[in-house]
């Protein structure tokens, strides 16, 4: 045999060849040998919980950032929306701005109330509060005295109900009611727009046939008719259309 | 056996080993020319191509300013700009489409509906209040850009959105608008194409008002969505600020109406009010007859555009008598109660003068003279002066020095250096002839003598407001004074007898003590002719003379009738009544000043 040969195989001697003593019997002699028994398995390493706990946080993590881009996009779309309310809120507040700016305006006001036949006063006393004395000769307002001139009402396209001014009761004032009026398209073609350039082709928008009215009378602020002791009857409005 | 496997292996290594360093050798040579070309490309830079590249998505969008609106001293707006929208359509793909779908509300769900070019048509002519035929002709055609209605108010915009129509974009633009129109129209002015003041505060306060307009500067992809990481910076837009009067519209209106009523009822060619504050120089009303709507200017005359309260000179007339007296009493050449015999003709120097009545011989007193307005008298009076001094005394009163309140074309009036004046108008200055100044020029020399002597310059402008409240008061010009405290004690107790026992009684306010001059003048023919065409007939005053606090002029130029039955003094009396009710001025206390017309 060769010397490789003899490092497989372990020598027997001859006397232990022959030994049918059982095993786990120690010779006498010799020290006994643990006695066999059954180990068991040492624990694996657990990798299960790991991967899964990973896995966790994984999806923990991509909740996460989808959770904060549907904030994101959710605030997004509500700065859109606060932003065109804000937007059209602002245009309202323009609107009724100007209509209340329309109806404070002097000329407005003093048309109104010749409309509902007050006069201007003339003389006028003063009451002095702490004393009760009374100065000036106050003297009543006479109904039907002269109007004096009428300053022209702001042409301001687009308003409402403006009363016109105008001595010689013109058709003036601007458009009534608003840009949808049937009325405003009749008078657009009656009378020439004599202030503002053509827009083309296409007539301009309703909204500037309220200055398109004003030229007649507007430009009228000649001298006035002999009043003769007359008075000057209170504009009358006059209605689109008519 | 295993010799010969040892052998073979051997010679198979080197192969295996080249093969793997050739392999190895062109991938590196293949990365040195990425690596190359990457730093090539990405730090050097050498085809320009990452700046083309920001350049073709950078883009930049002007965010415009807001113009400042225009107020008066309570705060009512006279002028600011609003939101309009102007109706564009894309011609091309309006006239392509010829139905398309839309989701409408029906029964409390929405539906997409169908709707025809027909209809969308009909629906948008309804909206604009425009003919059907009108718009069609509008939408149809191949320019990409063309303007279908203009200066649509919000309200409407937003139904013509609903509308969905295909190729209708609307524009927003922002529009002036003027709430009080003809009251204060001149003062407050008008602009041009939109944007540039062309006239009154507008063009004088133009820098003010427009502010800056901003600019966004950002990064927008080939889709035309902006690229959320790249390049935004953003410069604010500086709205313009407000410019606050020291107008009060409510007199403004009145004393409109008044000399507009005055000037038509005489068939005058213009007319003038002007109310000044004497305390502070505070112009309350610049009325002028024929004022223009800013909302449409064209509509009056280019000559009635202005201001010509301001702007307008012309020979004053009898209130320059009031600076002659002011000038001879501050000079100590005569005092209000002084004796001048006065013929029905003065002459002197080969100058004759005459008064606007017939009279005999008479004794007056300097108050008197100043009552009846009498020329010769002035002439008797003011010629103790030297020509230098009455030069000098004009020139203190600001005649010929044009007043600094921001409006365009402020007359400075006309004052020549003495050894200009001729035999006459040495004598006529000190009546006001042969001098030419505007209503404002007087009124700020009446208000020295109210203010007791000392010249506050007008004020038209009282501050201005910026975008975020902050209100700068515009400080007041330097005063001076003019005379001393008691000349203008003694000349307001003239102007106060010229009302009690004088020729203006019409101007007296019961309850208040009054002080007041009226001035014909013979006004120059203005188409060149020589000589004079017509008058120019004025009233001053102020009240209530224990202090004055108020100086109202009312002119009225050419007036058709006789001069001499022609009398402002209703006009003064009524807005001067109406400015002290308005400012709740207390009724006059004490006597008033009753100077003896007559020398005994």
């Amino acid at each position: 045999m060769s010397t490789a040969a003899v490092k497989n195989f372990p020598i027997v001697s001859g006397s232990s060849a022959a030994d049918t003593r059982p095993a786990g019997d120690p010779g006498p002699g010799r020290k006994s040998r643990t006695p066999l028994s059954v180990v068991r398995t040492a624990p694996r390493k657990r990798r299960a919980p790991f991967v899964v706990l990973c896995f966790a946080m994984l999806a923990v993590a991509l909740v996460a950032v989808l959770v904060l881009n549907i904030s994101v996009s959710t605030a997004q779309y509500q700065l859109v929306e606060l932003r065109a309310k804000q937007s059209s809120l602002t245009k309202t507040n323009q609107d009724l701005t100007q209509q209340v700016q329309s109806f404070e305006a002097p000329q407005n006001l003093a048309a109104k109330a010749t409309e509902l036949g007050m006069v201007a006063s003339t003389v006028k006393g003063q009451i002095d509060l702490s004393t009760l004395s009374v100065t000036g000769k106050a003297t009543p307002a006479v109904k039907g005295a002269a109007a004096g001139a009428v300053i022209p009402a702001p042409a301001v396209a687009g308003q409402q109900t403006v009363p016109p001014a105008s001595k010689a009761a013109d058709a003036k004032g601007a458009d009534s009611k608003g840009p949808d009026s049937k009325g405003a398209a009749a008078d657009k073609a009656a009378t020439p727009d004599a202030g503002k350039p053509a827009a083309g082709a296409p007539s301009a928008d309703a909204a500037k046939a309220a200055a398109g009215q004003a030229p007649a009378a507007a430009a009228a602020a000649t001298p006035a008719p002999e009043l003769h002791g007359g008075s000057v009857p209170a504009p009358q409005q006059k209605v689109p259309g008519q | 056996m295993a010799e010969k496997t040892g052998k073979a292996g051997q010679g198979k290594a080197p192969n295996a080993t080249k093969r793997l360093r050739l392999g190895l050798g062109v991938m590196l040579t293949l990365l040195l020319v990425v690596g190359g070309k990457l730093f090539l490309v990405q730090g050097l830079d050498v085809g320009g191509m990452a700046e083309a590249a920001l350049n073709s998505r950078m883009t930049s969008a002007i965010l415009p300013a807001e113009r400042g609106s225009i107020l008066d001293s309570r705060g009512t707006v006279l002028a600011n700009s609003v939101i309009r929208y102007n109706i564009v359509v894309d011609q091309r793909v309006n006239t392509k489409t010829d139905s398309y779908k839309r989701l409408e509300q029906t029964d409390g769900h929405e539906k997409l509906v169908d709707v025809s070019r027909d209809q969308a048509i009909s629906e948008l002519a309804a909206a604009l209040g425009m003919d059907t035929n009108a718009v069609r002709d509008a939408v149809t055609g191949q320019q990409p850009y063309y303007i279908v209605a203009k200066d649509v108010k919000p309200d409407v915009e937003d139904r013509i959105s609903k509308l969905q129509v295909p190729g209708i974009v609307a524009e927003g633009v922002s529009k002036r608008v003027y709430p009080n129109g003809a009251v204060a129209g001149g003062v407050v002015g008008f602009l041009q194409d939109g944007t540039t003041g062309l006239a009154g505060i507008e063009q004088t306060q133009d820098d003010q008002l427009k502010g800056k307009d901003g600019k966004r500067l950002f990064e927008i992809g080939a889709d035309g969505l902006r690229i959320p990481v790249g390049l935004d910076e953003l410069t604010p837009p500086q709205n313009g600020k407000d410019v606050k009067l020291t107008l009060n519209s409510d007199i403004q209106y009145f004393a409109q109406q008044a000399i507009q009523s005055q000037a038509d009822k005489l068939s005058a060619e213009w007319g003038v009010i002007i109310v000044m504050d004497a305390k502070t120089g505070n112009l309350i009303a610049l009325a002028d007859t024929n004022s223009p709507d800013p909302n449409n200017p064209g509509l009056v005359a280019a000559k009635d555009r202005g201001t010509r309260s301001v702007t307008a000179a012309y020979e004053p007339g009898s209130v320059e008598k009031m600076m002659t007296a002011a000038a001879v009493i501050d000079e100590g050449l005569a005092s209000p109660l002084d004796k001048f015999t006065i013929p029905p003709t003065y002459t002197v120097d080969g100058q004759t003068f005459s008064d606007a009545f017939t009279h005999g011989t008479e004794d007056r007193t300097l108050a008197g003279i100043i009552g009846y307005s009498m020329n010769t008298g002035t002439v008797m009076a003011g010629q103790r002066l030297s020509k230098e001094q009455r030069y000098d005394w004009l020139k203190k009163f600001g005649i010929g020095e044009a007043p600094d309140i921001g409006l365009p074309a402020t007359a400075s009036g006309i004052l020549s250096p003495p050894d200009q004046w001729d035999g006459r108008q040495q004598y006529t200055v000190l009546f006001g002839q042969g001098v030419s100044q505007s209503t404002l020029q007087t009124v700020r020399a009446y208000q020295s003598i109210a203010n007791n002597g000392v010249m506050l310059q007008p004020r038209l402008i009282d501050s201005y407001v910026s975008p975020d409240g902050t209100e700068e008061k515009v400080p007041a010009q330097p005063s001076r004074r003019v005379v001393s405290d008691s000349t203008a004690q003694q000349v307001q107790d003239i102007l106060e007898s010229a009302v009690t026992e004088g020729e203006i009684k019409d101007a007296g306010i019961d309850g208040y003590r009054v002080g007041a001059k009226t001035g014909t003048s013979e006004s120059p023919c203005d188409d060149g002719k020589p000589g004079y065409c017509g008058y120019t007939a004025s009233i001053v005053g102020m009240a209530p003379m224990d202090d004055p606090r108020f100086i109202v002029e009312v002119v009225l130029q050419r007036p058709k009738g006789s001069i001499y039955g022609i009398t402002n003094g209703p006009v003064f009396r009524s807005v001067m009544s109406q400015t002290l009710r308005t400012y709740n001025v207390q009724p006059s206390t004490g006597e008033p000043a009753r100077m003896p017309q007559y020398a005994k």
